[in-house]
């Protein structure tokens, strides 16, 4: 298990230095440039290019990558053209929000998803079943942005029942142990922040979540259906076993294994997911920040967090590895 | 084993959903629209978090909006109007020759952190800005100095200009004398930029030595800059706190400040950078008030009870012609032909909000230098194609940009402007040729003279008509593509003039010519609008932009 671990993780170095020459190569091609971002419009060329000149864009694309690659080396991701602050520091500051908000969404999908699916092939067929297919088509198909708006209107407009932005009442005071404001409520014990947060976590959360419960009702529709068929579970029905032990110790646990799979590649995705999400609910997280650093063409940012993000996505992928070979004794063994 | 399922989960899905829906259908709005407590705190969205808590280092327009609570200038613009005023200076003149201003400051006013302004603590913020060094000098930190006093004692860079300051001196301890190199019409306006907030003589001794680390293309702020408890203004509010978790920025009152006291205890500024969100933040409570109003949303607002002021205007939208880019858009009678062929008129009464108007040059009437005897180019779509018969371009094909993801409040609906605009030129034979972009696209495509026609504007900084065409006319620009040298040359004689009866009359003139030529068409002035919830006693509004908090107050 160690020489997986560490094979995965030197994997790491040659992926991330492809990603970071793709990024060099988009970022140089994207039309226009910060000294049109950070300006105001009546900027004359030559404060143009002054900028460009003490940003250090105005040097060739190799010695600008190379000075990225001399600073990645000594832990230094830059700094944010637009705030002037480290962006590693940016980006410690945001993704606890991030965080907060995709474990909900990826909290809500799972706990609604996989029984939903469960029930939805055990009664095949039924209304329930062609509800959650349905559903979960429409899960797929609907905007983000379209389901937020949906969901704000009815919930923060309407009933008035829960925030429609932000992460926190404004002016609300809180003990910042770890930036995960459930968690540090948790810790501190101060139940009204913990609270407070939940109520702005709901509507984001469930609008993240559209797609992967989807996905998942899908995924383990399918899977259920598929093990349900197979001779180890016919024997072990014909053995005896109580119903329950079936579900659990035979169907379940075997078709659990592409959910899981899929759990950890769609964690993955609900970063690109919460881009938008983050900025439709103005919850400041690392999605709404990387999408103002492309309206201003904050460089460092892009690179910065686009790498961090990749590097998270390989540490995910690799716990869900692990906890793949921890269900499935076979994998453990090869 | 499946045949005997429950009911249970089925009828709890089907319960909930029933809930959701009776709960929707018979929903009121639960949002409180009574009074509120004075210590509520005031929650203002704007449309980005602020840069940094130094004005000076940003041409940020949402840092300045912080800015304005905290710091002032030596002069201002009237509260709900664009006439300078006094600030902390409760005078102020100017030599003959326009080099030397003379400030009388206020007597009694305070910074937040105890020390007292006088003469000295002005100069001494002068005085800092022209000797800064390093990363400072990136046009980036330091915009507006570049722009209004030059560069700096000693320049770093070839790109950056010389310096117009040259001395600030206090004769007396609340007479300041700033001291620049010749006039430029630029003063008084630039003594009002939100960029040049006075800070307390304590501020200043914290902040001596704080550079702008890093290399080149890697420098990271101060922390002053990024942390509320250094940096002391004079201003309605105090800086409590920078959340940069929250985006969030909030604001105390100062109980002893020289003016009236601001009428929130408590005001929070945050981030909201959509514009629909910013609408349901309201429209839910979230929020008491957000600025940057999409013209479609100010009827659904007012009737929702929510109010709507709108500024009076203070920009321009026009549709450049660059001569280079189409060597038709070189004649005189194509330009003028197009000019007639647009209902601007149209555009103001179905794209803009209440009280927007039709350009007749390029700048508003609200600025001294607007002239009434400049020729105006009445829509008539006969006679633009009788013109462009006679030039010989009756089967003219013409590039048209535009931008497609932003609105800026000059240009509320870029598309569609152009598609009104379009389809009248099309009307007269024109064949218009789309050519879309994003911002971050459409600047450098427009400022480097590839779009044929393309749509831009402007909205003032401060209440000087070269602020306007100063900056479009004052010499050759790619962005237009024509030459005039006699034009330019006036114009610079036009700013340099410190006499202002004379200065007024040279702009007057210098309308009148740019209109004769018509190096694009002046379309309108559309008046931004900002909301507030039902239970907030609104400040003025001000065309700059430039409201202070400090007048509004809860119901």
């Amino acid at each position: 298990m160690l020489r997986f671990i560490v094979r995965r993780l030197l994997q790491l170095i040659p992926t991330l230095g492809g990603l970071s020459i793709l990024l060099f190569v988009w970022l140089q091609r994207l039309p226009g440039g910060p000294e049109y971002a950070l300006l105001p419009d009546d900027a004359t060329a030559e404060q143009r290019a002054e900028l460009r000149r003490s940003l250090g864009l105005d040097e060739p694309v190799m010695v600008q990558y190379l000075a990225f690659l001399r600073r990645i080396a000594q832990g230094d991701l830059g700094t944010s053209l637009t705030t002037g602050r480290a962006v590693t520091e940016e980006f410690l500051t945001r993704f606890p929000a991030t965080v907060e908000l995709s474990v909900t969404a990826m909290l809500i999908a799972v706990t609604a998803g996989i029984p939903l699916g469960y029930l939805a092939a055990r009664r095949r067929g039924s209304v329930l079943d062609v509800a959650a297919v349905g559903g979960s088509l429409l899960g797929i198909c609907t905007p983000v942005f379209f389901l937020a708006f949906i969901l704000k209107v009815v919930f923060a407009e309407k009933l008035g029942i829960l925030p429609s932005a932000f992460r926190l009442s404004p002016g609300t005071n809180r003990t910042d142990l770890s930036g995960l404001v459930v968690l540090d409520g948790l810790r501190t014990g101060e139940f009204d922040v913990v609270w407070n947060a939940l109520l702005h976590l709901a509507l984001p959360g469930v609008a993240l979540a559209s797609i992967p419960l989807a996905v998942i009702v899908r995924m383990t529709r399918a899977s259920v259906l598929e093990v349900v068929g197979e001779d180890y579970v016919r024997t072990a029905n014909a053995k005896g076993l109580h119903r329950n032990t079936v579900r659990t110790r035979h169907v379940m646990r075997n078709a659990l294994l592409p959910v899981v799979t899929s759990v950890g590649l769609l964690t993955g995705a609900l970063f690109s997911g919460a881009v938008l999400t983050e900025s439709v609910f103005a919850f400041p997280g690392i999605g709404s920040f990387i999408y103002e650093a492309t309206q201003t063409r904050d460089y460092p940012v892009l690179t910065g967090f686009i790498l961090l993000i990749a590097t998270m996505y390989v540490f995910i992928n690799l716990l869900v590895d692990i906890s793949y070979s921890l269900l499935d004794p076979r994998v453990r063994a090869q | 084993m499946f045949a005997k399922s429950s009911r249970k989960p089925l009828a709890l899905l089907a319960a909930a959903a029933a809930l959701t829906l009776v709960a929707t259908a018979c929903a009121e709005s639960t949002r409180d629209d009574g009074g509120s407590d004075a210590s509520e705190p005031f929650v203002f969205a704007s449309a980005g978090d602020i840069k940094t808590l130094d004005p000076f280092l940003t041409s940020d327009g949402e840092t300045f909006r912080y800015s304005r609570q905290v710091f002032e200038t030596l002069l201002e613009h009237e509260s709900g109007g664009s006439e300078i005023v006094g600030g902390l200076a409760e005078e102020w003149e100017q030599s003959e020759d326009g080099t030397e201003w003379t400030f009388h400051l206020r007597e009694g006013v305070l910074f937040h952190d105890g020390d007292e302004l006088d003469a000295e603590a002005v100069c001494a913020n002068f005085e800092r800005w022209y000797n800064l060094s390093g990363g400072y000098q990136s046009s980036n930190n330091s915009y507006y100095w570049q722009s209004i006093f030059g560069g700096f004692a000693e320049n770093e860079s070839e790109d950056i200009p010389e310096p117009k300051f040259v001395s600030c001196e206090a004769p007396e301890e609340l007479t300041a004398v700033i001291t620049i190199d010749e006039y430029s019409s630029v003063f008084p306006g630039g003594f009002s930029l939100a960029a040049f907030g006075i800070m307390s003589p304590s501020t200043l001794e914290a902040v001596a030595d704080a550079e702008i680390s890093g290399e080149e293309g890697n420098y990271t702020l101060p922390e002053y800059t990024q942390k509320a408890g250094t940096v002391a203004g004079t201003g309605p509010f105090t800086v409590q706190e920078w959340d940069h978790d929250q985006a969030a920025v909030t604001l105390e009152r100062f109980d002893d400040y020289w003016g009236d006291p601001a009428g929130f205890e408590t005001m929070i500024l945050r981030a909201i950078p959509d514009e629909t969100a910013r609408r349901q933040a309201l429209e839910a409570g979230d929020i008491h008030g957000y600025d940057l109003v999409a013209p479609a949303d100010v009827d659904p607002l007012t009737e929702a009870d929510f109010q709507v002021p709108t500024r009076d205007v203070f920009n321009i939208l026009y549709m450049a012609y660059q001569q280079e880019a189409n060597e038709a858009l070189a004649d005189l009678e194509v330009r003028q032909a197009l000019a007639h062929a647009v209902d601007r008129q149209r555009i103001v009464d179905t794209i803009l909000p209440e009280g927007g108007e039709v350009a007749t040059q390029f700048h508003p009437d609200t600025l001294d230098g607007w002239s009434p005897d400049v020729k105006t180019y009445e829509y008539d779509p006969e006679l633009a194609k009788e013109m462009l018969a006679d030039a010989g371009q009756e089967d003219l094909t013409l590039e048209f940009c535009y931008p497609t993801d932003v609105t800026r409040p000059y240009m509320p609906a870029p598309r569609d402007i152009f598609d009104v605009i379009a389809s009248d030129l099309e009307a007269v034979g024109v064949t218009v040729e789309p050519v879309t972009y994003e911002w971050t696209e459409y600047i450098p495509k427009t400022n480097s003279g590839e779009c044929p026609l393309y749509l831009l504007g402007w909205t003032g900084d401060y209440n000087d008509a070269y602020n306007f065409i100063g900056t479009w006319f004052s010499g050759y620009n790619s962005e237009f593509g024509f030459r005039d040298e006699d034009l330019f040359a006036a114009m610079e004689e036009a700013s340099g003039n410190p006499n202002d009866e004379e200065r007024v009359a040279a702009y007057q003139d210098l309308n009148e010519q740019i209109m004769d030529i018509l190096p694009g068409l002046p379309i309108s002035s559309s008046p931004p609008s900002i909301a507030f919830a039902p239970n907030v006693n609104p400040p003025n509004v001000s065309p700059l932009t430039q409201e202070n908090f400090a007048e509004a107050s809860w119901k």
